[in-house]
């Protein structure tokens, strides 16, 4: 159960993706200088006519946390919930959490989701392990209540901040451009691969009669 | 579940671990991700910031702004012709646009080292004319911005002269190209 926390890179999050893919996404364009969060302004390379650029370098290392993170609380057997406001997106984000067995919530938060749960769900309701926000402002351009929601129940939460976003109160920030469609569909299947490949590896760890360190390894070795 | 939901005193890990260290939250109880973030803790504490109701008095470090050499062919270039007729295809990773092209031919131009500034941008005209691209020439040269009237002034006589659209550059290092139709 510890050994995949030993290496630094069990699940090899890093062979996922690489500053040029993040380019090429478009992932390094913020929005205007008007709309920078103070926050934000460590995570920004620059400002070129008036428009924001992401620093890519800063992005790929929090984005390799953050996938880490996912896998390794899937690896366990979390619960993870894709949060999104963005209509165009809804439809992307919840066949994403179709297509890993996860869950997604792109509708409208209401108040007590997490913070009165048992009341509005039923008593003995299993809270997510792991917020994932793919935006982290609702339609209003407010931060989404879903992260001082989250934070009030101690749960970690990851979230793609962009240039007008309040990376604060987030576990995990990727600073990162959010309103490119392809962009959001980088992130969407960064995520589902990872969830699936940490999913796998554990149900390979399972299938073994014991799970002794050395055979193990040699084991994913192979297998992979 | 015990929790505490002050999510505006310390972080999501260090009120879990005060948590179970004081017994509230039971070792069976333990979270699930509370020992994949101790061994790969975020970069920064995702604590609270308070956000800051006066106005912004620190200026050390503001983003930088992003200019480089070529930026002044580049607003030469857009001065004298104008926008090109050809369209920017981006969705091409490797798309070279006909300023692009200008500024590679200049540089390399530049580099042989024999001609100066002036004589510099002719050549590349004509060298890019006799690759094949012809380059329409704007009728009327940039305008200063300090005389607002002239520039108006001028800008009703452009349109009757050119008929596309108008741009206006100023002097400084940042060049702005806005479209006015």
């Amino acid at each position: 159960m510890t050994l995949p926390l030993e290496k630094p890179d069990f699940f090899r999050v890093s062979e996922l993706f690489s500053v040029k893919s993040l380019f090429e996404a478009r992932v390094h364009l913020g929005h205007k200088k008007g709309c920078r969060h103070r926050l934000m302004e460590p995570y920004l390379y620059g400002c070129r006519l008036e428009q924001d650029i992401i620093d890519l370098d800063q992005t790929v290392e929090h984005l390799q946390l953050a996938l880490n993170f996912t896998a390794h609380v899937a690896y366990r057997g979390g619960v993870i919930l894709f949060v999104s406001r963005q209509r165009q997106f809804s439809q992307l984000v919840e066949n994403t959490a179709k297509g890993c067995g996860e869950y997604a919530h792109t509708r409208y938060w209401q108040g007590g989701l997490l913070t009165n749960a048992p009341i509005q769900y039923g008593p003995g309701v299993r809270l997510p392990d792991l917020i994932v926000f793919l935006s982290t402002l609702n339609n209003v351009f407010q931060q989404h209540v879903g992260i001082r929601d989250a934070a009030k129940m101690n749960i970690p939460t990851i979230g793609v901040v962009d240039s007008n976003c309040n990376p604060s109160l987030l576990t995990y920030p990727v600073p990162g451009n959010d309103d490119t469609p392809i962009a959001m569909e980088l992130y969407c299947h960064l995520f589902k691969m990872i969830i699936n490949r940490a999913k796998d590896k554990r149900k390979h760890m399972e299938l073994l009669p014991s799970a002794a360190p050395p055979h193990a390894s040699e084991l994913l070795k192979t297998s992979n | 579940m015990a929790g505490s939901r002050l999510e505006r005193f310390g972080t999501v890990y260090s009120r879990v671990r005060d948590l179970m260290r004081s017994g509230v939250i039971k070792p069976s109880q333990k979270p699930i991700w509370f020992d994949v973030y101790e061994a790969f803790p975020p970069k920064k504490e995702p604590l609270y910031v308070k956000p800051h109701t006066r106005t912004a008095t620190k200026k050390q470090e503001p983003v930088p702004e992003i200019f480089y050499r070529e930026d002044e062919i580049r607003a030469k270039f857009f001065e004298h012709y104008g926008s090109g007729y050809r369209s920017f295809l981006l969705h091409k990773p490797d798309f070279v646009s006909t300023s692009q092209r200008f500024v590679d031919k200049y540089m390399e131009l530049k580099s042989r080292g024999e001609l100066e500034e002036a004589a510099l941008f002719e050549e590349t005209g004509k060298a890019l004319l006799a690759e094949g691209i012809t380059l329409k020439k704007r009728g009327a040269p940039s305008v200063s911005a300090e005389s607002r009237e002239s520039r108006l002034t001028d800008m009703s006589a452009e349109e009757q002269t050119v008929g596309a659209g108008s741009e206006e550059t100023t002097d400084t290092a940042d060049t702005t190209n806005t479209h006015t139709t």
